[in-house]
């Protein structure tokens, strides 16, 4: 079957490209548009890494046939951010540590603002449920739960939410104990 | 390899396209996963996305759920709240924005709680075959599957009376786990009897299973864990070994977990 020409929304602009059939969404994001934040991770959608918003769902991109969503509206991370300026969920993760090496933090925060989007005020239960498809080997998810509840409270406006003061790290001048002077053993 | 992925936009071309040789895509959570993971033979898929196949209809008691209609479109319908419990165990958000309910239908166990959910609601199928369309019980297909070329184009089943379905499901992890066992019931009790029962497992035979042996041992007596107890010897099971747990364990907390559906402890 010849390749087919795919148009779909992706991040508020139409954007057109040539799929073959076996061209997945992630594929699609990742090596056409050059768009590297959703991650191939698993490629069995057990993992996570890969999630993006299909009109304004979350879903894994690795088991979509492009060719199947022609018309559709795609976001992804970079779609999230206003220039320099990070929105809140993805500042969120930054206030509260919630990334460590950073290969699920896209999918993560796609989860977490397709949870956001539908439910502004969520429970600390309804994150976790949000997020049970994202796997994270690096943070424990306590950071990621915690980033996300402060994020809602952010998008709510709520001016009880603190802004994390990050510490200014004191690094402490080492004292290196003197050597102990050479037993008549050691020399 | 891929060959082609057609997109039909109703449900006699996308039947059309099954009859030619075309292999269905509903959600792609199990087949696309399959075809990420190794190199196969040529392969033509008919998308059932644009067939218009999706939509959630209830009249009075009467629920038809077309065959594409996605696990999150049925999780977020507060008329099928008694189906939400069995649909938020399985997988995760976002699995269940692509699953969909024909194709949990024949996705292989440990998966396929939802089958199970609608085993016990004694739901029936719309099939577009051959011949042109016919109604099938769930139960008959799930057992002997579909012809070749057969579309499932809708699911029926009659709304169950207030607290009269139970579903319950053990799992490794308490979310996004397949099965090591399931239990669906839809089940009434009449002056301290059991009136009516109608009972579904998963995880405890290659396809969802409906117990009719159990179902026999309760019909008309109490519900005690003695009688649940004999209930859960009374049908032949084929559990199997995978990587959530080994068919003897299965065999072996099923009791338990028919308990706990039927019983609540």
């Amino acid at each position: 079957m010849p390749s087919t020409i795919v148009t779909i929304e992706l991040n508020g602009t139409d954007r057109e490209l040539i799929a073959r059939p076996s061209t997945t969404l992630l594929s699609a994001l990742r090596e056409t548009f050059g768009l590297m934040g959703a991650k191939r991770g698993c490629a069995q959608g057990g993992c996570g890494s890969c999630t993006v918003l299909l009109d304004g769902r979350p879903v894994v991109s690795c088991l979509i046939p492009v060719v199947t969503v022609d018309g559709s509206a795609v976001e992804t991370i970079e779609g999230l951010a206003d220039g320099e300026r990070l929105d809140d969920v993805q500042q969120a993760f930054v206030d509260h540590f919630a990334t460590q090496c950073g290969f699920c933090t896209p999918g993560m925060i796609m989860s977490a603002t397709a949870l956001l989007n539908r439910k502004p005020d969520p429970t600390r239960q309804d994150v976790t449920e949000a997020i049970c498809g994202n796997v994270c080997r690096c943070t424990g998810y306590e950071p990621i739960i915690t980033a996300v509840l402060a994020a809602a409270e952010r998008r709510r406006g709520d001016p009880a939410v603190p802004t994390p003061t990050v510490p200014t790290p004191t690094v402490p001048t080492p004292t290196v104990p003197a050597r102990p002077a050479p037993t008549e053993a050691e020399v | 390899m891929l060959t082609s992925v057609q997109t039909p936009g109703s449900p006699e071309a996308a039947r059309a396209a099954l009859q030619a040789g075309a292999v269905p895509l509903g959600g792609g959570t199990s087949l696309m996963a399959r075809l990420n993971d190794r190199a196969g033979g040529d392969l033509r898929l008919v998308s059932l996305r644009r067939a218009g196949l999706s939509g959630i209809d209830v009249q009075g008691d009467t629920v038809a759920i077309g065959a594409a209609t996605t696990l999150a479109d049925i999780e977020d319908d507060a008329r099928l709240s008694y189906l939400s419990g069995c649909v938020r165990s399985i997988a995760s958000p976002p699995v269940r924005s692509l699953a969909t309910v024909a194709g949990n239908l024949f996705v292989p166990q440990p998966y396929g709680d939802l089958a199970a959910a609608l085993l016990a609601l004694d739901a029936e199928l719309d099939v577009l075959g051959a011949d042109g369309a016919r109604r099938e019980p769930l139960e008959r297909v799930v057992t002997d599957g579909l012809r070749a070329g057969d579309l499932v184009t809708r699911v029926r089943f009659a709304a169950p009376a207030e607290d009269t379905f139970r579903f319950h499901k053990a799992s490794r992890r308490r979310l996004n786990s397949g099965s090591i066992v399931t239990v669906a019931a839809r089940i009434t009790i009449e002056d301290g009897l059991v009136a009516d029962i109608r009972l579904a497992l998963g995880g405890l035979a290659r396809r969802v299973m409906r117990a009719a042996g159990a179902e026999r041992v309760l019909l008309g007596a109490p519900l005690n864990a003695e009688v649940v107890a004999r209930a859960a010897e009374a049908d032949v099971i084929e559990p199997f070994d995978d990587a959530y747990a080994s068919a003897w364990y299965r065999a072996r907390v099923y009791p338990v977990h028919l308990r706990r559906a039927l019983l609540g402890a």
